[in-house]
Formats: structure tokens, C-alpha cells, sequence
């Protein structure tokens, strides 16, 4: 059975810390000014040549190449002064404990600057990609900068969370759950009476499950992720997993979009790789929908053919074909038991929805297929 | 005999629309990114178009809304001129309906197919119609929602409504719905091809709102309309054997020579004479039984030994130039094919005055630094415009160019390719424009690695007939003529930005430099002291005698020129 494990990492919000590094930052580039240096940042390159998966962490991490943004240089300027900019708005937030959305920091610090006919930031895809590099400069998530992502997936099951001045149980707040706010770094876990997360793709399972009171009924935590889980969502699962030692089982539909969003949970991602130490969860494991769910609960009049061309026709590979075989070919995947679920959808040239299980019945996935399945452990790693 | 019929059964004749339909990708509706500019660029160059027509400043808004996956209903607005109800369906819905297609005319659009394309891309993607909302300024505004009927090739309006107009509005405002299209900030999508137009037509003002709302804005940064285009007669060495025998079909002269006299350029009588002469020799070198014979007749006549050739056949010659002469004489709608072939022959022996090229339309140097100047913002700015050419004998062309250099510039190369104005965006590597930029040696003209220069080149290629590579008219076809043209123009430009950045313009770039930098101190100061607690004004006093110790050892270095030589060797 699973069971809550011992606790990893501990609770870690400091704004402290987020202070003490932005005034660093500060006093160093003073420091150069002061000796007659020409000052700059460095900030880590972006894009996929300056990623790799760290086999002993099995994370997708971000390599070492830096970018050097002087000063005194004309075509740097202007992003360094807009660097420093919003390095002191977030010392502001923070230091009075404020939160602030990207659109909402991009127009506190848009002005034009005196003197002049240009504005500190012209729009929000100038100051955006500052806060990113600030994110990987400083090594702090922006959430810990008070500068909140968007907000998508909810929570439900008996657990109780202090969100400021509030303390509630998300199993105790209707059928709908407690929504995921963009940032989940100050919330704390008073109370955990689960044993498990289960992290589904889909609302309408997520529903379903909740009215067959499957939460209460196997001591489960339900983290519906609507779709590609959010950043707020995946460091939600981090820390539970982390910080309160809960099992991660990802729950989604059988196709590669599925199979990609599994890979979010677990590895990180390539756009956010600096932050995989923080938001990736590699612990967490699969439960469904495989390929053999299909043979062994009867599935087969219920799928659906994957989209595209198949890599052996003219043309091929393309669409979701073409997804498989990348994914087969990421380094997290390279695990027989993997590398059999992606041959197989291939050589049948289809995928299944986690809603298909409605076809036995709708209790099915609640009473029967979830409940074997994990109870037995059949778990994908 | 009942095969034939049964075979034929399923045989229907092919309407233009239906032609389009099955063929979209030959008019641009091919790929997710590209049918959406396709879309844009020609609702844009009708409003251009249209603006420069009525002599008005163009005000042209696009806004791209995201309806769903893929879909998107794209408005444009102008402040043109507008269209009169009756001619809605003519505009939007009737292909080849255009009055620019028989014309010889620069022109900005395709084979008029250009708008109605795009009512029929929207119509068969998304299977609504294209929503018009126009007035020319009376007391009426109409709406319509315009279709397009495949079997017909008619457009049809299938609701319409009357609207006062008060406050005298006047414009054209068209909505279309689409689906299988994507909207991306890339180098093929609209933001792109927009900032490219807002370049090359520095009179316009174009708006675009994203799909996320954004807004941006190109400004004009010149009040002076450019003058229509206007139309050109063909010139007789551009022309092939199906345009004359088409023309005579049409022409309301009554003889072969007055037609050919009024409806080309550069034929008058004294030229029909000559033409009667080669034509008759044609025909005579054509009847030589011994191909080295005939081989070498042909040579002598190129070399307008025309007289000496007829004089060898003595009285045979009197007889074929009295028959070409009766060619001459008769009604040019009885012009065989074969005659037509003949003139068109001898048309290439014939020496005319090169073609007339009032016709043609550049943007015009000034333009273009004003243009380069109010969108790229660069340090250094030049444009060459080169006097008109011809290309293939006949075919007058023009080319101009524009070179912007630094400033707010990326360090990297970027070439913007134009076709009479429009910015061509696709096939970027089969372009003569990109082969004679790429031909250039660079390094001759101080710029060390071209792929790292923060050095935008912009190309026109201005013609009555530009010679595309193909249907999707993208990149330019590799004439030798249009090549050395363009390799003349940049080399022209590219000698300039090397006196600039051989040091005369350096000072003062020097001077823009520091400026640039102590613009940003305040912000940096304050932004400085709040991270770390030092005086707003202690922290802009250090960086500004930071920039002050760069540029003295700047200044100094330039009075000494043989220390400028060794940092730049180093």
C-alpha cells in the first residue's frame, strides 16, 4: 500500500533570502562602478542548446552558459537598466510582502524616461523575458519575487492549508475544490490526511473522481491539472512531495499530449529548466492510461486512432506519431516498460482517453481501475 | 459513342473560383503562418492601394482576434476612399474581375485575383462570409456580408444593412473569419510583414492589435502620397508571341500597322518600315534548304545587314515585302498565329529606343531613410536609387536600396525584399535579392562579418512584369541584369557606410553613444539605490564619471589614428 513517506525537504520560504541576494546583486555592481569597471550581469543562456538531463538528479537541468550584459555597451544598455529596474521592484514587493501579476509589474515600471521620448519598457514582451532572467540570474523562482504566474488546477481532498490569514480544509469547500493560485510558495500544510496525490489531466475526471468520493474513500489527495500542469500546480506537487512526503501518481490520458504532461511533472521542462530543482517532482509515477489498459479491461472499442501519418507510410512520421517517437527518444523514457507503451501505441496507431473508462461504467475508474491498479502497484516509473 | 458520354458524364467545366479552390496554394494559402499573412497582405495592399488612388494619407488598422484553436477573424480597417454599393460584389467577390490584370501597370497585387482570394479562403475555411462595412463618405454607411458563388465565380451579398452616417465617415472596414492559420510573431507572420510595409510606404500609419491584445504601431513619418502608377504600352522586345496575337484580338485600330504603331511603345512608321523589311528577310532566310546557310543569314541579319540580304534575292524580295506590306494593311483581328510569331522575331533583330519608365514608381531615397529611420532607428542611414533599365531586352526595371546601419539594430544581417513595395517574405534563399546581397565582398567596406553587423539592407525590385521564380511570387528570378543592378546599388550604398565607419562619422556616433548611455543613469541610479541603500545621487555620479573615463580614452585614441589601426586589427 502507499503510504506517506518521510519528509525530504523542509519548508523554505524566506523572503529573507530573496532580499539578501537582490541587495548582492545590487552592492556588486556598485562595487565595479565604484573601482572605474565597466559593470555587468550574467545571466544563463536560454534555449535548448544550454539544457541537458542530469541523469543522477533525472532532471532536465540548465547548463552553465552565461551571458555577459555589460554596461557600457550600447546594445546592452538598455536591458540592463531594465534588469535593475525590476530587480528593485521586486525588492519593494517583497520587502512589503505584496504580490504583483507580470502584466501589473510591467506597467508599475513603464515610464518614460525623463529627458527623452523612450519609455523604460515598451511593452510587456520587454519586461517578461527581465523577470525570466532574473529567475535564472539570482536562481529564485519568480513566485518567490511576488511576481505570480498564471493560475490554472485545483485541489481536493482532506488536507489542510494556511494560505495567510486563512485555514481550510480543500475537502471542506464544495465539489469544486480549492483553486491553485498563481503562487503557492508562502501557502503552508497544517494538517495531511492523505497517503497519495493523484494528479489528474482532465477536470471532467477530476469531477468524477470526487463524486464517487474516491478522495475519501482511498485517502487521496486529487490535483487536477487541466491540461498542462501550470507552474503553480507543479511546485504544489513538488512540495507535497517534498516537504509532506506524498506519493505523486499522475493520472492521464493515454496519447502522447498525456504522456508529455507526465513528462512535465517528472523531468521539467525545457523552457523552465532552471527551474526543474524546484518544480520537477522525478519521484512521481504513472498509473494510466497505458496501452495494456486497453486489452485488459476490454478497451478496444473505446479508442481513438492517433492523428497524423505512421513513420512507415510516405510522408510519416507526423502529428502524433511523430510526438511518440520523440518521446521515445527522451532519456527519462528509456525504461522497458515505457519504451513497450510507446511501441505499442504506435503499432496500433492509437491513443484513450481517460474518460473511455466511462464505457464500463461511470463508478468503474473510481471503484475498480484506480483502486486495483494501485493497491497492485502497477505503477509506470 | 456511350463511352464517350459516359466518360464525359463527370466532365464540368472548372469555374475561376473553383480553379482557386483546388489550387490555393498558387496565390499564397499554403501553410498555417503564411495563409494568414496572405490574408492580411492583401486586405492591406487594397487599402494602400485605394488610398494612393484618391490622393489620400493612408490609416490602416489590423487586428487579428483569436477565436479558437487556429481560428481567427482578422479586421481591416482604412480611411480610404471607400467602395460604392455596387461595386461590393465586383471587389470582393469576382475573381480575374480586376482593372489591373490586361493593364501594363506596376502594380502592388496579384492577377487581381488578390482580395476575392482572400473573401474565398475565408469562406471555405471557416464557411463564413466576409463582413464589409464601407462608405465613401455620404450620408450612408453599408454593411454587407459578402459570399463568394464557386459555380458562378460571382460574389453575392447575403445580408446587407444601411447605416446612417453622421459624422460623414469614410473608409472601408472588412472582417474575415479563418480557420487553419496561426498567428506567430516570426519572421513569416503579419507583425513582420507589416513593420516591412510601414518601412517601404513611410506615408502610411498601420496599426496592428495581436491576438493578445497588444497594440503596436508604425507611424508614418512622411506626409507626401506617392503618385499612382501609371499605365505603360508594352515595349516590342518584352513581349511574346501570345500578347501580340491577344492585343490584336482586342484593339480597336483597323490595320496591323496602326495597331502596332498606337499600342506599343517606341513603333512609329519609319519602325514598321524596318519591321516589313525583317519580317520579309525572315521569311526568305526561313525557305534556305542548308542549315549553315540559313545559320549564317540569321547572323548577318542580327548584325542589321537587313538591305544587303534583301538586295541577294533581287526580285524574290520585292515580291515577299509586298505580300508582309498586305500583312500590314489588313484588320489585326485577322493576325494569324503564326504572323504574330513572325513580328515577334523580328521584333529581336530590330534596334528601339529603350522603353519608357514614367511608368515606374520607387519609393524614392528620401523615402526610404525615412522610412528605415522612423521604424529601425538606426545610427547610419543611406538609399540609392538607380535610374531605370531593362531586363530581357524590353522589360524596363528599376532597383533601389536602403541600408541602415547600428543604432538600435540587432547585430545581425537582416535583408528585406521587395517586389514593387510588397514585401516578399517567403523563398528568401532562391532571391536574386539574397544572392547579389550575399555576392557582396563586405569586408571591403569595413563590415568584418556580415551575419554579425547590425546592418539591415533593404531591396526593391520595381517592374511592370517582375520576373518571380514562381507562382507563389516570393523571390526574385536571377535576370543578370536585375543581378548586376542590385550588386551596383548596395555597393554604391556599402562605399558610403564605409566612409561612416572609416572614422569621418565616428565622432559624432561617439557623442550618440555616450548619449544613449547617460540617458539610462537615472534609472539605473535609483533603481541602484533602492538595492542597495547608497544615495541616489553618490550612484549616478560614479557611472556618470565612468562613461566620461570610456569616451576621453575614445576621443584621445582618435586623434591618434595609428592606435585606432592597431584596436581595430586586434
Amino acid at each position: 500500500m502507499l503510504k506517506r513517506e518521510m519528509p525530504k525537504e523542509r519548508f523554505a520560504y524566506d523572503p529573507q533570502k530573496v532580499l539578501r541576494k537582490l541587495e548582492e546583486l545590487g552592492k556588486e555592481i556598485l562595487e565595479e562602478v565604484r573601482q572605474g569597471k565597466n559593470p555587468y550581469l550574467d545571466i544563463p543562456t536560454r534555449g535548448l542548446n544550454n539544457v541537458y538531463f542530469d541523469e543522477v538528479k533525472r532532471v532536465i537541468r540548465m547548463g552553465n552558459k552565461l551571458s555577459r550584459r555589460y554596461f557600457l555597451n550600447v546594445a546592452h544598455a538598455r536591458k540592463f537598466m531594465q534588469t535593475l529596474l525590476i530587480a528593485a521592484y521586486v525588492k519593494r514587493l517583497v520587502s512589503e510582502g505584496k504580490h504583483a501579476s507580470l502584466r501589473e509589474a510591467y506597467y508599475a515600471n513603464k515610464h518614460t524616461i525623463p529627458g527623452t521620448k523612450e519609455n523604460t519598457f515598451e511593452d510587456q514582451s520587454e519586461s517578461d523575458p527581465v523577470i525570466e532572467d532574473l529567475e535564472r540570474m539570482l536562481g529564485v523562482l519568480r513566485e518567490e519575487m511576488h511576481l505570480t504566474a498564471d493560475r490554472r488546477g485545483y485541489v481536493y481532498g482532506d488536507i489542510t492549508i494556511r494560505d495567510g490569514e486563512d485555514e481550510f480544509n480543500t475537502s471542506k469547500l464544495g465539489m469544486g475544490g480549492w483553486a491553485v493560485p498563481g503562487t503557492v510558495e508562502h501557502i503552508q500544510f497544517v494538517d495531511i490526511n492523505v497517503d497519495y496525490a493523484l494528479v489528474v489531466e482532465t477536470a471532467a475526471m477530476a469531477d468524477r473522481l470526487i463524486e464517487e468520493k474516491f478522495p475519501k474513500k482511498e485517502r487521496a489527495l486529487i490535483i487536477a491539472t487541466q491540461g498542462q500542469a501550470s507552474r503553480g500546480v507543479r511546485r504544489l506537487i513538488h512540495r507535497l512531495h517534498y516537504e509532506e512526503g506524498l506519493p505523486i501518481i499522475v493520472f492521464t490520458d493515454g496519447d502522447p499530449y498525456g504522456w508529455y504532461i507526465y513528462s512535465t511533472i517528472k523531468q521539467g521542462s525545457i523552457n523552465l529548466a532552471y527551474l526543474s530543482e524546484k518544480l520537477a517532482t522525478p519521484e512521481a509515477k504513472f498509473v494510466g492510461m497505458t496501452m495494456d489498459d486497453i486489452k485488459k479491461y476490454g478497451l478496444e472499442n473505446v479508442t481513438e486512432k492517433l492523428k497524423g501519418i505512421p513513420p512507415n507510410k510516405k510522408g510519416g512520421p507526423t502529428g502524433d506519431y511523430k510526438r511518440i517517437i520523440e518521446e521515445m527518444n527522451y532519456p527519462w523514457f528509456q525504461t522497458k516498460e515505457w519504451q513497450r507503451q510507446l511501441k505499442l501505441a504506435l503499432q496500433w496507431g492509437v491513443r484513450i482517453e481517460q474518460q473511455a473508462l466511462a464505457n464500463k461504467s461511470l463508478e468503474f475508474v473510481a471503484k475498480k481501475y484506480l483502486p486495483e491498479k494501485i493497491a497492485n502497484e502497477e505503477l509506470l516509473p | 459513342m456511350a463511352k464517350a458520354k459516359e466518360l464525359f458524364k463527370e466532365f464540368k467545366i472548372q469555374s475561376v473560383s473553383e480553379f482557386f479552390r483546388r489550387n490555393a496554394a498558387m496565390l499564397g494559402y499554403t501553410g498555417k503562418i503564411r495563409s494568414l499573412t496572405t490574408v492580411v497582405h492583401e486586405a492591406v495592399t487594397n487599402s494602400l492601394d485605394a488610398c494612393e488612388e484618391a490622393g489620400i494619407l493612408p490609416y490602416v488598422r489590423v487586428e487579428i482576434e483569436e477565436l479558437g484553436k487556429e481560428h481567427y477573424k482578422i479586421i481591416v480597417e482604412d480611411n480610404g476612399p471607400g467602395i460604392p454599393e455596387k461595386f461590393i460584389t465586383h471587389v470582393f467577390g469576382k475573381m480575374l474581375a480586376g482593372t489591373k490584370a490586361h493593364r501594363n501597370i506596376q502594380s502592388r497585387g496579384q492577377q487581381g485575383i488578390g482580395i476575392s482570394g482572400a473573401v474565398m479562403f475565408a469562406q471555405i475555411t471557416s464557411g463564413k462570409a466576409t463582413r464589409v462595412i464601407t462608405s465613401t463618405g455620404g450620408d450612408e454607411i453599408i454593411e454587407a456580408w459578402v459570399k463568394i458563388d464557386v459555380e458562378k465565380n460571382e460574389g453575392k451579398i447575403v445580408k446587407k444593412i444601411k447605416h446612417p452616417n453622421p459624422t460623414g465617415w469614410r473608409g472601408t472596414r472588412i472582417e474575415l473569419e479563418v480557420k487553419n492559420v496561426k498567428y506567430v510573431r516570426s519572421k513569416q507572420g503579419v507583425f513582420w510583414y507589416l513593420k516591412l510595409t510601414a518601412i517601404a510606404n513611410p506615408h502610411a500609419h498601420i496599426e496592428l492589435i495581436e491576438p493578445d491584445g497588444k497594440l503596436i504601431v508604425f507611424p508614418r513619418s512622411s506626409e507626401e502620397v506617392p503618385k499612382p502608377p501609371v499605365e505603360m504600352k508594352p515595349h516590342p522586345r518584352g513581349v511574346m508571341t501570345d500578347d501580340v496575337y491577344r492585343m490584336a484580338k482586342r484593339t480597336r485600330k483597323n490595320t496591323v500597322k496602326r495597331f502596332l504603331i498606337s499600342e506599343f511603345s517606341r513603333i512609329s512608321d519609319r519602325k514598321i518600315d524596318e519591321l516589313i523589311k525583317y519580317i520579309a528577310a525572315i521569311r526568305l532566310i526561313n525557305r534556305e534548304e542548308d542549315k549553315r546557310i540559313k545559320d549564317e543569314l540569321f547572323e548577318r541579319l542580327a548584325k542589321g545587314e537587313v538591305d544587303l540580304i534583301l538586295r541577294s534575292y533581287g526580285r524574290r524580295a520585292k515580291k515577299v515585302i509586298r505580300e508582309v506590306q498586305k500583312l500590314m494593311d489588313k484588320p489585326p483581328e485577322k493576325l494569324t498565329w503564326h504572323e504574330a510569331e513572325e513580328i515577334v522575331e523580328a521584333f529581336k533583330y530590330i534596334k528601339f529606343l529603350a522603353p519608357p519608365t514614367h511608368g515606374l514608381r520607387p519609393i524614392g531615397e528620401e523615402n526610404i531613410v525615412k522610412g528605415l529611420t522612423g521604424i529601425l532607428k538606426p545610427e547610419f542611414v543611406t538609399a540609392v536609387t538607380r535610374p531605370p533599365k531593362v531586363y530581357r531586352g524590353g522589360i524596363p526595371f528599376q532597383v533601389e536600396i536602403g541600408l541602415a546601419y547600428g543604432g538600435e539594430l540587432e547585430s545581425s544581417f537582416n535583408l528585406l525584399r521587395y517586389a514593387n513595395r510588397v514585401p516578399l517574405l517567403f523563398d528568401a534563399g532562391a532571391c536574386v535579392t539574397t544572392t547579389a546581397a550575399r555576392s557582396i565582398d563586405w569586408k571591403r567596406y569595413k563590415v568584418e562579418d556580415l551575419d554579425r553587423a547590425p546592418l539591415t539592407l533593404l531591396i526593391n525590385v520595381i517592374s511592370v512584369h517582375v520576373p518571380y521564380t514562381s507562382t507563389g511570387k516570393q523571390s526574385i528570378a536571377n535576370e543578370d541584369e536585375i543581378y548586376e543592378e542590385i550588386r551596383l546599388a548596395i555597393m554604391e550604398a556599402a562605399r558610403r557606410l564605409q566612409t561612416y565607419l572609416s572614422g569621418k562619422h565616428r565622432k559624432l556616433y561617439q557623442v550618440k553613444r555616450k548619449k544613449t548611455l547617460q540617458k539610462y543613469v537615472p534609472e539605473i541610479a535609483r533603481a541602484l539605490s533602492i538595492l542597495t541603500g547608497e544615495p541616489e545621487e553618490k550612484v549616478k555620479e560614479y557611472f556618470i564619471s565612468l562613461i566620461e573615463r570610456k569616451f576621453e580614452t575614445v576621443e584621445e585614441a582618435l586623434e591618434q589614428p595609428a592606435e585606432v589601426e592597431a584596436d581595430a586589427e586586434a
